[in-house]
C-alpha cells in the first residue's frame, strides 16, 4: 500500500466513523421525539385544558391547573428577568465595553449560564421561601429569572457589540445625548438579535423543574395567587409520570409533549427572527 | 517653516497651535496647527494615510470626546469662543458642526424618520413643520426625487450613494454652520461620486465646509482652499488652484506630483 493509498484509506475510515456517530447521535433525539409525539398526541384531549389535577381514577381530571402555572410562572419570570439581562448588557456593551468590571461580570454570567439549576432553586430557597416561611409563586419566578438573566445578558451585549460603531458616532455627531443613541440607533439595529436571545431564555427556563422544586413547589390544584405554592407542567409532569396510576400517567404524556412543543415553538421562532435579522 | 496664507474674508473657524494626543500616545499626532477655515467655502485637507488629516477633522465637532482619555491643546475658535473648553456644549456644538462619515450610516429607521431624526432632537414635534423641513432637506441633498414616493420604506433599502445623499440630508436638516465630510466618497462608485461633489459646491451656499479626501483630484475639482498635511503637521494652506499649480513648500510639491503618498 503506497502512502497516498493509506492516507485515502484513512480519510475513509474517520469519515465513517463521524458519519456513523452523528446518526447515532440524531437518531436519540427522533427516537425521544417520536415516543413523545407518539404517546403524547394520544393523551391529548380537551379535558386536559378544562379540568384541573383530581385524585387518580377521576374522570373529570386534567393539566389546566398546571398549564396556567406554568404560563404565571414563565410570565413572571420573564417580567424580572428581561429588563434585568437587557439593562445589563446594554451596561456591558455600551458603557462598560473592556473595563474590569465588564469583564468580571461577562465571566460570572457565563459560569452561571453553567451553574446547576438545582443550585440556584436552593439559594432562592433560602432568601425567599425561608424568610416567606412557605412556598410561592413568586420564589419559583425568581428561580426561573436568575437562570434567565445570564442568557439575556450575554445575547444582548454580544448583539449591540455587532452594531457598527460608525452608526453611533453618526447619531452623536447630530448632537444625540448617549441615552438617546442607545435608544433610538443601537436597540433598533440589535432588535432582532435582541428578541431571540430573551425567546431562547424563555425556552431555556420553560423546562426547568429543579428549582420549582424548592420554590414554587407544586399544587393539584387551579390557583392564580401569586403567594401561594403554584403547580407547573415540569413539576406536575414529575409527580404524575411516576405515579402508578395509568390515568395520571397519561396526563404526564400530555404534559411532555404540551411542555415539548412549546419550548420546540420557541427555539424555532427565536431562530427564525435572527436568521430573517442577519439576512437583511 | 509652513506657509499659511492669510484669508481676508470672514472665517468659519480659527485653529491656533493646535495640539492633539490620542490616549497613551508618547507624542502628539496633531503638532501645532494653524489655519483658518473661510466661510462659505470649501476647504479640502489632503496628505498621506496617518497624516493626521481625519484626526483634525474629528477634533471640529469633538468627535475624539467618545473616547475617553485624549487630550487637546490650543485653540479652535468657533463663533467667538474655544470650543476645547472644558464647559463646551457637545450637544450643542455638534447640532452647529455636522459630519458625513466615510461609509453612509443610514439609522435603522424610516427615510422620513433618519432626516427628521436630528430635528426631533431639538424637540420640533409639529407635525408640518418636520414635514416641510423633511422634504427641504431631501430637496438640497438632491435625493427628493427620487424617495419622495417612498418616505416611509427602510432607509437601509437605498443604494449606497442614495444613503450618502440621505446623511447630507440628515445633516443639513438641523441647519448647522459648518459640515465635515470625512473621505464621503471613498465607499461610492463613480457615478455616486460626482453627484456627491456636485452637491457639495453647491451647499457650500448655505453652510462652511471641511472636507479630508484620499484623492488629491477631488480637492482639485471641489474645494476653494487646500490643506496639506504630513506627520500631523499643517504643511501648506492655499487657494487650490495656486497650491496645486504654484505650490510654495517642496514637500507640498512631491507629494502633489507623486513623488511619495
Amino acid at each position: 500500500m503506497t502512502a497516498v493509498q493509506k492516507r485515502v484509506l484513512i480519510n475513509k475510515i474517520v469519515l465513517g466513523l463521524s458519519t456513523l456517530s452523528a446518526i447515532i447521535a440524531i437518531a436519540f433525539l427522533f427516537w425521544i421525539l417520536g415516543v413523545l409525539v407518539m404517546k403524547g398526541v394520544g393523551a391529548l384531549n380537551w379535558d386536559i385544558f378544562i379540568f384541573e389535577g383530581s385524585p387518580p381514577g377521576y374522570a373529570e381530571s386534567g393539566l389546566k391547573h398546571a398549564l396556567v402555572g406554568q404560563l404565571i410562572l414563565v410570565s413572571l419570570a420573564t417580567f424580572i428577568g428581561v429588563p434585568f439581562g437587557i439593562l445589563a448588557g446594554t451596561y456591558l456593551s455600551e458603557y462598560g465595553k473592556n473595563s474590569k468590571l465588564a469583564h468580571a461580570i461577562r465571566d460570572i454570567s457565563d459560569i452561571m449560564m453553567s451553574a446547576p439549576s438545582i443550585v440556584i432553586g436552593a439559594f432562592v430557597y433560602a432568601i425567599v421561601v425561608m424568610p416567606m416561611g412557605h412556598f410561592s409563586a413568586w420564589a419559583g419566578a425568581i428561580a426561573l429569572a436568575i437562570i434567565m438573566i445570564p442568557i439575556i445578558l450575554r445575547t444582548t451585549d454580544d448583539m449591540l457589540q455587532l452594531v457598527p460603531g460608525t452608526l453611533r458616532e453618526a447619531a452623536f455627531a447630530l448632537g444625540a445625548p448617549k441615552y438617546k443613541v442607545i435608544m433610538d440607533v443601537v436597540y433598533r439595529g440589535a432588535k432582532a438579535g435582541i428578541l431571540t436571545g430573551v425567546l431562547l431564555g424563555i425556552a431555556r427556563v420553560g423546562g426547568e423543574t429543579a428549582p420549582l422544586l424548592f420554590t414554587s413547589f407544586n399544587d393539584n390544584f387551579f390557583t392564580t395567587d401569586l403567594n401561594e405554592a403554584m403547580p407547573s407542567l415540569t413539576v406536575t409532569m414529575f409527580n404524575y409520570a411516576i405515579s402508578p396510576y395509568e390515568d395520571w400517567q397519561q396526563l404526564g404524556w400530555a404534559a411532555a409533549f404540551i411542555l415539548s412543543m412549546f419550548i420546540l415553538g420557541l427555539n424555532i421562532v427565536g431562530r427564525l427572527i435572527l436568521f430573517a435579522g442577519k439576512r437583511k | 517653516m509652513a506657509s499659511i496664507i492669510d484669508i481676508k474674508d470672514e472665517c468659519a473657524l480659527h485653529v491656533r497651535d493646535f495640539e492633539f494626543t490620542y490616549k497613551g500616545a508618547p507624542a502628539p499626532s496633531l503638532k501645532k496647527v494653524t489655519m483658518p477655515i473661510a466661510k462659505h467655502s470649501i476647504t479640502a485637507l489632503i496628505g498621506p494615510s496617518g497624516c493626521g488629516k481625519t484626526t483634525l477633522l474629528r477634533s471640529f465637532n469633538r468627535m475624539h470626546d467618545l473616547y475617553p482619555g485624549n487630550t487637546y491643546n490650543g485653540e479652535i475658535e468657533f463663533e467667538g469662543r474655544n470650543i476645547l473648553g472644558a464647559k463646551e456644549d457637545l450637544i450643542h456644538l455638534r447640532t452647529k458642526i455636522g459630519m458625513i462619515f466615510q461609509k453612509p450610516t443610514a439609522f435603522p429607521m424610516s427615510i422620513f424618520d433618519n432626516v427628521a431624526y436630528g430635528m426631533r432632537l431639538q424637540g420640533i414635534k409639529n407635525k408640518t413643520e418636520l414635514r416641510d423641513r423633511v422634504e427641504k432637506a431631501l430637496q438640497d441633498a438632491a435625493i427628493w426625487k427620487e424617495v419622495s414616493d417612498r418616505l416611509k420604506n427602510d432607509a437601509n433599502g437605498l443604494s449606497g450613494g442614495q444613503q450618502q445623499r440621505l446623511c447630507i440630508a440628515r445633516a443639513i436638516a438641523v441647519e448647522p454652520e459648518v459640515l465635515l465630510f470625512d473621505e464621503p466618497t471613498s465607499a461610492l462608485d463613480p457615478i455616486s461620486t460626482q453627484g456627491i461633489e456636485k452637491l457639495v459646491i453647491e451647499l457650500k451656499e448655505k453652510v462652511s465646509i471641511i472636507i479630508v479626501t484620499h484623492n488629491m483630484q477631488q480637492a482639485a475639482r471641489v474645494s476653494d482652499y487646500t490643506g496639506f498635511m504630513y506627520l500631523g503637521e499643517l504643511i501648506e494652506l492655499g487657494h487650490t488652484e495656486e497650491l496645486f499649480v504654484t505650490p510654495k513648500e517642496k514637500l507640498t510639491q512631491e507629494y502633489i506630483t507623486g513623488k511619495f503618498g
